[in-house]
């Protein structure tokens, strides 16, 4: 009888890892909003790719070991697929870690805009909004928006400790209700989300769309409007307010971060040269074709552009192209001076 | 159906637990996080599945305290003081009747008054905001420092110690590592799970290790008889079981206080109320008491975790972080409008009440064999299950590194009086403290707090526990 078990759940063992082809890593505990994500694209790719992926987590703080133990040691397995998002790409920026998207090739990617919303009958030039390295890209935005064109990071860091209240320790959940409770008089939200919590405000007529940052175009490097709210755009509020268009070295440094973060926002990478890379890109572009599939994930998670293949190779190329050093010193000058979240300037990154 | 199934499987999950001696419903709920994944394709039924292994693990845990003279779990030590007597005297069966009757008919009437009510509370989101919600943490503190444990020195001790933990990992000011020792693996702070489990589970499960040796008589004669006197005599003192309901319900409202604290107010209440009488001996109004208490106090814990996410006890708390894992995060605004979450929770915990109640009045001579399964069998097997959930984190040697650390720490202060809970409330307190500390000094001011009169309320009543605690002589030293 022992000996049945011993043997039924050698059985049951092989015949679990016989099918574990694949490995999804997850750079967070489950639960999370990148683990609910990968988990329904690896449920709808194992039906095309007609193999098994295993969700492997990896958590730590800031969701950054997981990533750096793909890049160190997982990634030679040609079996291995690294799950990304948003805060992995603005920590690469800003943070010692191990990872370098250079080095990998892109399976897919979804590109999105974010959305800021502001409660009616307060001081646009006043806001206060929920801190916190997410959300880094609105802070450069609030700080362009309201202070204007031609100054130096310095002025611009001044400006923003006497314009914004920024509120630090806010989870996503607590930002919402204190939006709704109208302690917070701004928000940002993805574009799903951002309809769900930040639009019955606006349709009370509390609030309104206040701005968004754009989606960003590979092929030509630029962000273009988002025609679910034409003419709000910071590039285009920025230039009916102050008459000219944003420029310089600090609004280089606001482009530079939210392209990774947005640009960023959830992708799936492996080692350059592995040989299954086209296997997966298939699977990953049949899922795109099935309309079964995106309502499935479109109903979790939202409706967002999708880049497969080699166009998130162009997304990740467009944004090194970003990467500049008098960027990425006002990047880490206004973190650590104007918001207070420790950055390190990366000389590496720097061209 | 899914549900009914989930229903029932929590139920007999949670009696099972709760009869196993040292476990009871923060252990058996910790267990949980080995198979919660189960319920991800429909996480409602994992509230369903949860909210019953609380109410059927509350009722559970009073065979062991009676059989065996070794609660459950906290929360069933009042119940023993004169439950156990009654078994050493042959009456086993009519102090289990009795408690399981008291115990169930509370926990149907506090957990209508506050799960079908529950959604209305939630318009308190709307008033309750930054300052009130600093002032309640402020409140909890106060309230599991001052009023927990006679030894209120250590209280503040083991709070101090739970916060300084709860601190640990990322600094939210500056999202810098803190406090990590260079140890890459504490940037994502120490994990609740190896925690509760360190903390709770591990010690619980080496006393009952210790004390596997005591067992009273089994009595298989006059068992029907034993059962209708113990549902007669809990209707003979319904007042006595009540009132140990609405204290267990005073309770478990304030946040941060335990099922321990509420079941002793109850035990002494009766005490006091019968001053001729003798208690300890086997005086069945000593089990009625407390057990009116357990299952109220298990309810109305409820509020200030699903409204607030401040746990109301321990159990609360591992309920939190299952939730999160099932993607409910409480105390949010989108939460408190998921009708079917509030009737996930309404249903789990209602029907597991009723049913584990049957259950218990009807085949309480089978179920009590349970009992009496020689510790040997189920102490590997649940300290199996609390490495295994411990090590859901990283899979690596850390999570059993801190697991071991985290039971020093819980057999430590376990073995020195200092409060368990109340560690772990300011361990699980501490970020959000901080978090909401940060956010009063950005949006508030001096004059912007003066004019808010449920923060004042609040600021008042902390004033008050802390006077309060300081000057009372209080008889409860659970730790």
């Amino acid at each position: 009888m022992f000996k049945k078990l011993i043997l039924s759940a050698v059985l049951f063992v092989v015949s679990i890892t016989a099918h574990a082809e694949y490995i999804m890593v997850i750079p967070q505990k489950p639960g999370g909003g990148t683990s609910v994500w990968a988990q329904i694209v690896a449920t709808e790719m194992e039906k095309y790719l007609d193999e098994k992926i295993v969700l492997k987590h990896i958590p730590g703080a800031r969701d950054i070991p997981g990533f750096n133990e793909f890049h160190n040691n997982l990634q030679q397995d040609d079996k291995v697929i690294m799950v990304s998002h948003g805060g992995n790409g603005v920590a690469f920026l800003q943070e010692e870690v191990d990872y370098n998207y250079a080095d990998y090739e892109s399976v897919g990617l979804m590109n999105l805009n974010i959305i800021m919303g502001i409660r009616t009958g307060t001081n646009e030039d006043n806001p206060s909004l929920a801190a916190g390295s997410g959300m880094v890209p609105e802070a450069f935005a609030m700080a362009l928006l309201i202070c204007g064109p031609n100054k130096t990071v310095d002025e611009y860091i001044a400006c923003f400790g006497e314009h914004v209240t920024w509120v630090k320790g806010m989870s996503s959940g607590e930002r919402r209700l204190a939006w709704k409770r109208g302690e917070l008089t701004a928000t940002r939200e993805n574009p799903a989300a951002f309809k769900k919590h930040a639009m019955p405000t606006i349709e009370e007529g509390q609030a309104r769309v206040w701005m968004h940052h754009g989606i960003l175009n590979a092929a030509t490097g630029t962000h273009s409007d988002d025609p679910n709210y034409p003419g709000l755009q910071l590039e285009i509020l920025f230039e009916k307010r102050w008459g000219v268009a944003p420029s310089g070295d600090f609004y280089n440094a606001y482009k530079l971060v939210k392209s990774f973060r947005d640009g960023l926002q959830k992708a799936l990478w492996v080692r350059a040269g592995n040989p299954n890379l086209e296997t997966l890109r298939n699977a990953l572009a049949q899922v795109a074709a099935s309309e079964e599939s995106m309502a499935i994930i479109r109903a979790k998670v939202g409706d967002y552009e999708w880049l497969i293949g080699e166009d998130g190779n162009k997304q990740r190329d467009t944004l090194m192209t970003f990467v500049t050093k008098a960027a990425l010193l006002n990047l880490v000058k206004f973190n650590n001076e104007a918001l207070g979240l420790k950055s390190i300037y990366k000389s590496t990154l720097a061209k | 159906m899914n549900e009914i199934i989930a229903l029932l499987g929590g139920t007999l999950y949670g009696l099972l637990i709760g009869i196993i001696p040292g476990a009871g419903a923060t252990t058996g709920l910790v267990a949980i996080f080995s198979f919660i994944h189960l319920f991800g394709a429909d996480p409602y039924l994992g509230v369903i599945f949860c909210m019953a292994v609380v109410a059927a693990s509350t009722t559970g845990d009073t065979y062991t305290g009676v059989l065996l003279g070794i609660p459950g779990a906290n929360s069933a030590a009042a119940t023993m003081v004169d439950g156990f007597p009654l078994a050493l005297q042959g009456k086993a069966t009519y102090a289990i009747s009795a408690a399981v009757t008291t115990s169930t008919i509370n926990g149907l009437l506090w957990g209508s008054l506050v799960f079908f009510l529950l959604p209305w509370y939630t318009q308190l989101l709307m008033v309750f905001g930054v300052p009130e919600l600093w002032g309640f943490m402020i409140l909890a503190l106060a309230t599991v420092g001052f009023v927990s444990s006679k030894l209120w020195i250590r209280s503040l001790v083991a709070i101090a110690v739970g916060i300084v933990l709860g601190m640990v990992g990322t600094d939210p000011n500056t999202n810098a590592d803190r406090w990590t020792l260079g140890w890459n693996y504490l940037g994502d702070g120490i994990q609740l799970i190896p925690m509760v489990a360190g903390l709770f589970a591990i010690p619980e499960l080496l006393s009952g290790f210790k004390n596997r040796s005591k067992t009273t008589p089994r009595n298989n004669n006059d068992y029907w008889k034993q059962t209708i006197d113990g549902i007669k005599v809990s209707w003979k003192h319904k007042w006595l079981g009540l009132r140990g309901g609405f204290i267990g319900a005073f309770i478990g409202v304030l946040p941060g206080l335990g099922g321990a604290i509420s079941d002793w107010m109850a035990y002494g209440a009766a005490v006091a109320a019968n001053p001729k009488e003798q208690f300890g001996n086997g005086n069945i109004k000593g089990v009625i008491g407390p057990e009116g208490s357990n299952n109220a106090q298990k309810a109305t814990s409820m509020i200030p975790t699903v409204l607030f996410g401040i746990p109301g006890a321990s159990f609360a708390a591992v309920i939190m972080a299952l939730f999160m894992y099932l993607d409910f995060e409480l105390g949010t605004y989108d939460l408190a409008y998921d009708d079917k979450f509030f009737s996930s929770l309404t249903f789990g915990f209602m029907w597991g009440t009723a049913i584990v109640g049957v259950l218990c009045l009807l085949l309480t001579q089978y179920i009590a064999r349970i009992a009496y399964i020689p510790y040997k069998y189920y102490f590997p097997i649940l300290l199996a299950i609390m490495v295994w959930v411990s090590m859901q984190y990283t899979g690596g040697w850390e999570d059993i590194a801190i697991l071991i650390l985290c039971s020093v720490l819980g057999i430590a202060c376990k073995e020195y009086k200092f409060s368990r809970p109340a560690l772990l409330i300011g361990f699980i307190l501490a970020p959000r403290l901080e978090a909401l500390t940060y956010q009063i000094t950005a949006l508030y001011n001096f004059d912007t707090l003066i004019v808010r009169p449920i923060f004042l309320v609040i600021i008042v009543a902390t004033v008050g526990i802390f006077a309060w605690g300081a000057i009372r002589k209080n008889r409860i030293d659970y730790a």
